[in-house]
């Protein structure tokens, strides 16, 4: 690999690198400090759960999507919530949720 | 000496990896997915480990293999990288109040990504103050250790492993959605995030049907916000 595109990876990763740790840490520093803020911005905190929801979004789309893929994506989006819905917990909700979507996947493959 | 192993850092590294441990669902085929490309690509393994070990960030990295095979100019190669990976800038802020402050955030960060992200912003709150340097630690490296080994089993036998189970690859990744599914659920009890939740949902999804998934996730979460202080308008007008 050339030098150039060494050079290219380490940009690609400081960049990033910093987009992650400089405004997590202006935060910190800003939030009790004297002269910044006393609480986190009403909207920062909106948009943190709706990014995890636009994660899920993007997730929901099935590897290879086809009307069985749609299907078991469905019902096991389901089965997660009704899982969840019993024990609100995040371990149990997951398993039972690819397990029931996997069994779906393997019965239409056979 | 009981309380003295309670507190322990190491205890509460294992907790973060026991719990990151459904991330793995969707890290492992992505990696294995990455480590292929990324030969087929003209890479070779040292290399593509040292993309995954140094970006860390799963889309941009396949858009960036791809780039240099195409041969694109290589400024153009990393602003395109960056602009895909822009949206980490907001979720540092998030979890500023949540973690402590130390002098190695500097490059423990290099772990936050979109899932490390989203399950720390859900069980950091959850848990005493002293136990989230040590939970966030031990779920980041076990995310960024595996995600690094997976490139490197892609790019050494990702095509044999494959062939020979060839639906591991689609039922694994369905672990992601089902956790997100967990984390945003309990705040389907208010009708304003309701309404906000399922729009940016719907536009994620719809924006990753028409093949725009690298910018899916900052414009649909604007839509979720335009939604959630739409709502609050509304209500507004409503009372007055």
């Amino acid at each position: 690999m050339s030098t150039s595109l060494w050079l290219a990876i380490f940009a690609s990763a400081l960049g990033t690198l910093l987009m992650r740790v400089v405004p997590f840490l202006w935060m910190q520093r800003r939030l009790n400090s004297e002269t910044g803020l006393n609480n986190m911005p009403q909207w920062l905190g909106i948009l943190g759960p709706l990014m995890i929801a636009a994660v899920l979004g993007v997730s929901i789309m099935p590897v290879n999507p086809s009307a069985i893929s749609w299907l078991a994506t469905a019902i096991g989006l389901f089965v997660t919530l009704l899982v969840w819905w019993r024990v609100r917990s995040l371990g149990w909700p997951v398993a039972a949720g690819v397990a029931v979507y996997g069994v779906v996947q393997v019965i239409a493959y056979i | 000496m009981s309380q003295l192993a309670s507190h322990s850092p190491v205890r509460h590294a294992l907790k973060g990896v026991r719990e990151a441990i459904p991330l793995l669902g969707g890290y492992i085929p992505v990696s294995l997915s990455f480590g292929l490309v990324a030969t087929q690509a003209g890479f070779s393994t040292w290399e593509a480990a040292a993309i995954s070990l140094l970006i860390y960030a799963g889309a941009s990295q396949f858009l960036f293999v791809g780039m240099v095979a195409a041969g694109s100019p290589l400024w153009l190669v990393v602003a395109m990288t960056l602009l895909i990976n822009v949206r980490h800038v907001v979720y540092g802020p998030n979890l500023a109040a949540l973690l402590p402050r130390s002098r190695h955030w500097p490059w423990l960060m290099h772990g936050l990504t979109d899932q490390v992200f989203a399950l720390a912003l859900t069980r950091l709150p959850q848990l005493p103050t002293p136990e989230r340097f040590g939970w966030f630690l031990g779920a980041s490296l076990l995310a960024w250790g595996v995600w690094i080994v997976g490139t490197v089993v892609g790019a050494t036998a990702g095509e044999t492993l494959t062939q020979r189970w060839p639906l591991l690859g689609e039922i694994m990744p369905f672990a992601l959605p089902a956790l997100f599914l967990t984390m945003i659920a309990p705040r389907y009890t208010d009708k304003r995030w309701a309404v906000a939740l399922s729009c940016t949902i719907l536009s994620a999804l719809l924006l990753t049907l028409y093949g725009w998934s690298n910018v899916a996730i900052p414009l649909a979460a604007g839509c979720g916000a335009l939604c959630f202080y739409t709502v609050k308008l509304q209500t507004r007008r409503r009372s007055s």
